[in-house]
């Protein structure tokens, strides 16, 4: 990450170097007179950064048809042909993971994770990972729109000049402005200060994915708002009720990493146990030791027994028997326990377990309390009063930054026609949407790559967010917008932020702020422990009773899409959901009692409906949910969400936030899913791929799941390389969250397909979770394989290839030579991993990614070829020459499923170095290999899952 | 009854075949020499650019070194192209008004790049890296020919798979010392140290270089 | 040698013996057709001025079906192979599959023509044109294919071995390199073959045609044979080496297809019973389409008299012996893979007689196996209607052999999670019967302008009987 360190250093002497400057002028109009107003020099840094990577757009690239374009000035900082490493971060629904964007000639191309960063420690989710193509979306909203007929910059600050007046003299009164959840300290900052200007302004922070339960919660807990954090790897037993902790609670990547440091029986001294209760499989279900399935009812009896037996000590009736287990195994864990409950259950529920863990003395061992990070507010109740003023003609001026109310606010609500009400609106966006639609004004947002900001992680820690490359459009910043309220001439972003920072860094202000942009954090900004105290009534909370409906919507973000905000990106649409492996798509979940019932196949057409409002969706049956529930998946069938997402799905919105109770009937019709899992369930002989056992069986036979001496060999191919690449992957800390699907769709140039072709099984991902069941269709244990290319040592594709198209390298990878491969695909046929994938079509010429968003160093595969996981060929050989030129070992290299993991389930290395990390793995008592009877000699093995299931014969011992 | 073909068919009919076959031998011949050929891979095809841009003047006559215009031979991939402003450095001095150089001018004026038309072109799928090559002892000229005698620039080697490979196999011949590697008419003399040397010199031998995986990703 | 039974009385009456059905125990050329009226007769059929009615009615549905054939190869050249129905876990599909299947057709031809020359056996001689000729179009149809198949196909020079630029040679040890040997070699030798069985008969037609052009067009044909002493020698010589390259290639070119499968470590596929298990294939199918030609033809061209109930008689026999034989491999594919006892094989399996697809397999044992039982009985195997039935359904049956081995393997592999499915498309049906209408179209052009019996070697058959009938 030495790159890093560098960049602003030389910008800051770049301002003093007149050719580059007069060179950023042509490149980008809006710096001269930047450069005229002397306080302006800030901005004209910024349009200068920008102008950088502008020269390596225009700069000494290889051009088509045959010719070379040299760079009028060479920019500096840039070597044609190297990387370079800038940091920011990644902001969801107000809270920020930090990440570094990789570029190639100013381009960025991958973005990885920041080890610095507490929520990232190197990691990345889908959605960090998906932001390139995000970035480069030509969907995106380009110009400013009054009505949808095109305007411009000037217009609108002359219409914002007779806005400020008309608000100055009604003191704000009327003036509404709707943002997502705020973290960033400037934009509070500037959020206040306008408040404090229009005292009568009200500012409203909703999303469509609401956490009001987990604040209110806390609140009733505690009398006043704090934030968990939790320290899973201090937890010996985990009780998650109905939790998102792996899967989307903020700082899920790292609780991923500590609940994985957990899992492994030979890397960790005591082994974690995790129940799970839930209505619909998370992730933290799937990977929980004892899983159990509770309506709405059964879930509120758990809870208040649970309550009863931990707080009380008292026994309740009417819960099922394995409460009982759960409660001994907890107490019995004393200040080594934890209980989380997810955003979708009530307050009084929240509170409850504020309580258990205080008497679980898991607060300061297992989880800490700490001052809220997000502004907090009660969101819900904010955006109906919101609606209902602008329905009594109460709201004036509307600002919509950065949020979709058009298509995500509760159907009940009916805001697109409250905003019909409303005589000037403006929505602030980066992609246009429902609400760009509806909304008089419509302006383009500065990508966050694009602009400056800063945001704070789940646990307080600020990140600057610098621009990562020119604005490809003609956007405003979100500071900028807000600023334009206040002020003719507002402060440039950059401006903005740097103010933030001044007070807070105080003196050595310059070296704090590049420290901060280099390593992506602020450091010390993370928020200190509460020592608010519970409150007394905090045990004595009851949850309302559940409404005794006989069918209950769970209404959940799209593990891929969230709340629709990333409908528009192919990656994710394509990127197949964790358990149910759909694409493409979000039909109801359906438990399999009621597909039983009404006699359902995954496919079938099926009408939900609540009050008046009803939807027609295909119906998918989802192994392990309750029977009570149906999952309606939010962010899917948005009408304006561009080329990609415009029309995929079905939009679920319209039933939330209805009274009455939900009915579901089969109607007529059947669709076909594009499902990437294309056989039927499997439920027998998972231990054939998923090796597993129970901690109680390993510790009595450690050696049972690993797999014996291999087969003899007549003839060993035995590799002469320096180094043998090799991978190791841990069964125990993979939780299925995709995150190592993307990386590597983004690092290997891997094409979407589109729906169609998913259907007919020709989707390109490299690497693949493999979702197990194992057990009963009702409730079964399900295991997550990652699967790549094996690079076997005798690998059968090798052998079947008339032409040698792929073939091995002295270091042991098994190489595709694609311009050699004239698509026989026998070798496809003699995968037993089935791990190759082919160019039935010109997908790459097909898909929707830009060329200047590939990765250079990766071959763009051609029509009729095949292609596979290279191990990241062009990272090893990125280093084989770097050490090669030094004359020293290669070193350490990372492949881009790796580098993404939270969990650092992956482990890839030189095999032949003893001491190397994949070396070690391979040691273990666990390891074993994929289809180890075939012979093929793997190079990539698995470490067999071991589950901590509490013996039935072992005490409250724990 | 008649004749149908008169005796001279005999000979048509032989002469038929013998030219089929000849015409076949010939074909093959044709496919198998014509892709050698210096002029099917433009080996010295001259290309006109934009400005006549001589390396014979600029190394040999003014001594220039390679690494002064194709500044990141050494550290990237990517050799580099001069920008315009690295021809000006020296321009803006002398010959500032040739009309040779106005293209030159003209491009730093408006600022709009120059565009070259490419001599040496490697397939997408190939991917050599500079840097690597100059440190482990390849020179320039073994690629790029003598450029010092190049006038208007051309391409001087075949660049087929043929060539990277024969370099590939057997690298020692075509090594040379690290003070003579941008030397552009360097020869193997009697005091050179022998390939071997070399090979161990520079450290080369410990990886299979004709690993697919060397040039292709 | 063949005692002439009694009806023949009432035969000699009636030279052409249209009305008389076939005996099993007739002579492979009935009395009553002498040198030249046989001659006469196989020539008439060629030189006559205007083709058949029929032979036109025949040659629109031929047209078409080639027509389409071009339609879809071109289409395919444009958009790839995506446009079929294959996909990931099934990789490969009709190319295979169609390739297989015209391969083993050809492959029974040559059968016929090389191996039963080498043992002199006699009643093949009425048949050899007519086998030959399906030989060559089935073999140029199954060609076709494996460059189709590729997804590159501009690319498939790549699997000669030439010295080229990139110093790049074939991977000799992939059974697909060998597939392409194979298949060359073979295409270029029956071509050979059969044009080499022409010569002396297109003499003939030289001599006997009127018209000029025809009088050229033969006479180039026939590069100058003239009978003579000399010429006759070397002609057996070398028609006789060329039978004995012929017929163990017949062998060689459908083990090394079989090799395609066993050779790979696919589930279903990888087991050595296969080479035998393809040749049994090709014998059958080649039969069942020498049947399905030769029984419309004689009517057609009213060919009774050379080829009699005994040519019915000893084919239907040998498509119940290559049935039979079939059948035991079909039990020992089941029974090896319940003894070695893999996992995966037996799900496999399982699948294949019990799954989605079940049906294709068991229509299979039905046409391939218990149809052709009917051969036992005597009266049937001169029942042309049924013979013909039988016979066509061997040749669907043979189809779906191969679906059942192409495709239902490849669903269903070693890794649960990589089992998928196959839809066949519009693309994949129109190519196969393209290739079918590419078949017909070749014979009838045969059937039209060549002698469809080899007039040279029935003189031969034709010298040595008449002696016998003198004598009584």
């Amino acid at each position: 990450m030495s790159s890093l360190s560098h960049q602003w250093r030389s910008l800051e002497q770049l301002a003093e170097d007149p050719d580059f400057v007069t060179r950023a002028v042509q490149e980008f109009p809006g710096l001269a007179e930047a450069l005229a107003s002397p306080h302006d020099r800030r901005r004209a840094l910024k349009l200068m950064a920008a102008a950088i990577t502008m020269a390596g757009l225009g700069g000494c690239d290889w051009a088509p048809e045959g010719t070379l374009i040299s760079a009028v000035r060479a920019p500096s900082n840039i070597v044609p042909g190297l990387p370079n490493f800038y940091a920011s971060a990644n902001v969801l629904d107000g809270y920020a993971t930090g990440v570094v964007v990789k570029h190639q000639m100013g381009r960025p191309i991958k973005v990885e994770g920041n080890p610095r960063h507490p929520a990232s420690l190197g990691a990345t989710d889908v959605f960090a990972q998906a932001q390139l193509l995000d970035f480069y979306d030509p969907d995106r909203a380009w110009a400013i729109t009054v009505h949808g007929s095109p305007s411009d910059q000037s217009d609108l600050r002359t219409e914002l000049a007779a806005q400020r007046a008309k608000i100055a003299e009604s003191r704000g009164n009327g003036f509404r402005i709707l943002t997502g959840a705020i973290t960033s300290p400037t934009l509070t900052r500037q959020l206040d200060a306008l408040l404090a200007i229009y005292p009568e302004a009200r500012w409203i922070q909703w999303q469509a994915i609401s956490r009001d339960n987990v604040a209110k919660g806390a609140v009733l807990a505690y009398g006043k708002p704090v934030e968990l954090v939790l320290k899973l790897d201090a937890a010996d037993v985990i009780f998650a009720i109905d939790s998102d902790l792996l899967s989307s609670a903020p700082g899920h990547l790292r609780f991923a990493r500590d609940f994985a440091s957990r899992r492994n029986p030979t890397r960790t001294q005591k082994m974690s146990r995790v129940y799970a209760v839930e209505p619909t499989p998370t992730l933290s279900g799937s990977v929980a030791d004892h899983r159990f399935i509770a309506g709405p009812d059964e879930l509120h009896m758990v809870v208040m027994a649970l309550a009863a037996g931990i707080l009380e000590g008292s026994a309740l009736s009417g819960p099922p028997d394995w409460v009982g287990q759960v409660i001994a195994d907890l107490t019995a864990n004393h200040g080594r326990a934890l209980v989380h409950v997810g955003p979708d259950q009530p307050p009084e529920t929240h509170a409850l377990v504020h309580a258990i863990n205080e008497k679980l003395g898991a607060r300061g061992n297992t989880l800490e309390l700490i001052a809220p990070v997000a502004y907090p507010v009660e969101q819900a109740e904010e955006l109906a009063d919101l609606v209902k003023d602008m329905r009594t003609g109460k709201v004036s001026t509307l600002l919509i930054m950065d949020s979709n109310p058009a298509y995500a606010a509760p159907g009940g609500l009916s805001f697109a026609a409250a905003l019909k009400r409303v005589d000037f609106s403006l929505t602030l966006t980066v992609l246009p949407n429902e609400t760009s639609q509806a909304t008089t004004w419509a302006v383009p947002m500065a990508h966050p790559w694009e602009t400056w900001s800063d945001g704070r992680a789940f646990d307080g820690t600020a990140t600057i967010l610098q621009p990562q490359a020119l604005p490809l459009y003609d956007p405003v910043s979100i500071h900028t917008m807000l600023a334009l309220f206040t002020e003719p001439a507002p402060a440039a972003a950059l401006d903005a932020v740097q103010a933030t920072w001044k007070t807070r860094m105080g003196e050595d202000f310059e070296q704090g702020w590049r420290h901060a942009l280099a390593s992506g954090v602020v450091p010390g900004t993370a928020n200190s422990k509460s020592d608010v105290t519970l409150r007394p009534d905090a045990g004595r909370q009851t949850p309302p009773e559940p409404a005794n409906h006989p069918l209950t919507i769970l209404f959940r973000p799209d593990p891929h899409l969230w709340d629709g905000r990333y409908a528009n990106n192919a990656w994710l649409q394509e990127l197949p959901r964790p358990l149910t492996k759909l694409t493409w798509d979000n039909p109801l979940l359906v438990a399999p009692e009621r597909a039983e019932q009404l006699k359902l196949r995954n496919g079938d057409m099926i009408c939900l409906s609540v009050g008046d409002a009803s939807v027609t969706a295909p119906a998918w049956i989802m192994p392990g949910q309750a029977a009570d529930c149906v999952v309606a998946l939010l962010g899917f069938g948005e009408q304006h969400a561009g080329t990609v997402g415009s029309g995929a799905g079905f939009d679920f919105y319209p039933l939330a936030g209805r009274a009455g109770a939900p009915s579901l009937q089969k109607v007529s019709g059947h669709v076909v899913l594009a499902c990437t899992d294309h056989h039927n369930l499997i439920f027998d002989e998972t231990r054939e791929y998923v090796r597993h056992a129970t901690l109680a069986e390993y510790n009595k036979n450690p050696q049972a799941l690993a797999t014996g001496k291999p087969e003899p060999h007549l003839y060993r191919w035995k590799p002469k390389g320096p180094a043998a690449w090799a991978m190791s992957v841990d069964l125990n800390a993979c939780i299925g969250c995709n995150a190592c699907v993307v990386a590597c769709q983004a690092e290997n140039n891997i094409p979407v397909v589109g729906k169609e072709e998913v259907i007919r099984e020709r989707e390109m991902h490299w690497l693949r979770i493999d979702r197990y069941y194992e057990g009963s269709p009702i409730d079964p244990d399900s295991y997550f394989q990652p699967v790549l290319c094996m690079h076997c040592e005798e690998a059968p594709c090798e052998t079947v290839c008339p032409v040698g198209a792929t073939v091995h390298d002295s270091e042991g990878i098994n190489v595709m030579v694609y311009n050699r491969c004239i698509g026989t695909r026998f070798c496809s046929n003699n995968c037993p991993y089935k791990v190759r994938r082919f160019n039935y079509f010109a997908f790459s010429h097909e898909e929707q990614r830009p060329p200047e968003a590939r990765n250079p160093d990766v071959t763009v595969r051609g029509r009729g070829v095949m292609e596979k996981c290279s191990f990241c060929l062009q990272r090893i050989a990125e280093a084989r020459i770097a050490a090669d030129r030094e004359n020293r070992p290669v070193g350490e290299v990372r492949t881009a499923c790796q580098a993404a993991c939270p969990t650092q389930a992956f482990t890839f290395g030189n095999m032949a170095d003893p001491d190397s990390e994949v070396a070690k793995r391979k040691r273990s008592l666990l390891d074993y290999a994929l289809l180890a009877d075939q012979n093929t000699r793997p190079r990539v093995t698995y470490e067999a899952r071991i589950r901590n299931p509490k013996p039935p014969n072992e005490g409250n011992g724990g | 009854m008649a004749a149908i073909f008169r005796p001279s068919a005999n000979y048509w009919a032989a002469l038929t075949l013998l030219g089929m076959a000849a015409i076949c031998l010939s074909g093959i011949g044709w496919l198998w020499f014509w892709p050698r050929t210096d002029y099917a891979r433009h080996v010295r095809w001259l290309v006109s650019q934009p400005v006549p841009f001589s390396h014979a003047h600029h190394v040999a006559g003014l001594g220039i070194d390679c690494r002064f215009c194709h500044s990141s031979v050494e550290v990237s991939s990517n050799a580099g192209l001069p920008p315009t402003y690295t021809c000006m450095t020296c321009h803006s001095q002398i010959w500032t008004n040739a009309d040779l150089l106005a293209p030159v001018r003209q491009s730093l004026a408006d600022d709009k790049p120059i565009v070259w038309n490419r001599i040496n072109d490697l397939p997408d799928y190939v991917f050599f890296n500079h840097a690597i090559h100059i440190t482990k002892g390849v020179g320039c000229s073994s690629c790029h020919g003598e450029v010092d005698a190049m006038p208007l620039s051309y391409k001087a080697k075949t660049l087929t798979m043929q060539f990277c490979l024969d370099c590939h196999r057997d690298p020692g011949p075509n090594l040379r010392p690290k003070d003579q590697i941008y030397n552009t008419e360097w020869r193997r003399t009697a005091e050179t140290p022998s390939p071997e040397m070399l090979m161990t010199e520079y450290h080369i031998g410990g990886r299979n270089l004709t690993d697919c995986s060397i040039c292709h990703r | 040698m063949t005692d002439i039974p009694a009806s023949n009385a009432r035969h000699r009456e009636s030279p052409i013996g249209g009305s008389r059905p076939p005996l099993l125990r007739d002579p492979v050329v009935l009395p009553g057709s002498s040198i030249g009226s046989m001659t006469d007769q196989i020539c008439a059929i060629t030189l006559r001025e205007r083709a058949f009615l029929w032979w036109w009615i025949a040659m629109i549905p031929a047209m078409v079906l080639t027509g389409m054939l071009v339609a879809a190869i071109l289409y395919l050249f444009y958009a790839g192979v995506g446009i079929w129905g294959i996909d990931w876990p099934v990789v490969w599909g009709f190319a295979i599959i169609n390739y297989v299947w015209w391969i083993a057709i050809a492959s029974g031809g040559t059968f016929i023509s090389a191996l039963f020359f080498l043992t002199k056996v006699e009643w093949r001689t009425s048949l050899n044109r007519i086998a030959e000729t399906m030989t060559v179009f089935a073999a140029a149809c199954a060609g076709i294919y494996p460059i189709l198949h590729l997804g590159r196909p501009w690319l498939f020079y790549w699997l000669f071995p030439f010295p080229n630029t990139m110093t790049l040679w074939p991977q000799f040890r992939s059974p697909l390199l060998w597939d392409f040997f194979a298949i060359f070699t073979y295409v270029a030798s029956s071509i050979l073959f059969w044009y080499l069985g022409l010569i002396p008969d297109l003499a003939t037609m030289r001599d006997r045609a009127e018209a000029r052009r025809k009088q050229i067009l033969y006479g180039v044909m026939a590069l100058g044979f003239r009978g003579s002493d000399r010429q006759w020698r070397h002609y057996h010589v070398t028609y006789g080496v060329l039978a004995a390259i012929m017929a163990p290639l017949v062998i060689s070119v459908h083990s090394i297809v079989g090799l395609d499968f066993a050779g790979a470590a696919t589930v279903g596929w990888h087991s050595t019973e296969f080479p035998p298990f393809f040749v049994f294939g090709a014998l059958l199918s080649g039969f069942a389409m020498v049947l399905l030609l030769v029984i419309p033809l004689r009517h057609l061209l009213s060919l009774e008299d050379f080829i009699t109930g005994r040519h019915f008689d000893i084919l239907c026999k040998m498509l119940l012996v290559s049935s039979l034989c079939l059948a035991y491999a079909y039990m020992m594919d089941a029974f090896t893979i319940f003894y070695g006892g893999d996992y995966a094989d037996r799900t496999q399996f399982s699948g294949k007689i019990s799954g989605s697809y079940a049906v294709v397999y068991w229509v299979t044992i039905l046409l391939n196996v218990v149809l052709p039982q009917l051969m036992w009985f005597r009266r049937l195997r001169l029942n042309q209607t049924l013979i013909m039935l039988v016979c066509f359904g061997v040749i669907v049956g043979m189809w779906c052999e191969r679906y059942t081995i192409v495709v239902m393997s490849l669903r269903r592999t070693h890794l649960a999670s990589a089992w998928g499915d196959f839809h066949a498309t519009f693309w994949d049906w129109a190519t196969l019967f393209g290739t079918v209408g590419l078949f017909g179209l070749g014979i009838l052009l045969c059937v039209r302008f060549l002698p469809v019996i080899s007039m040279f070697e029935m003189r031969g058959l034709l010298q040595r009987r008449p002696r016998e009938g003198e004598n009584r």
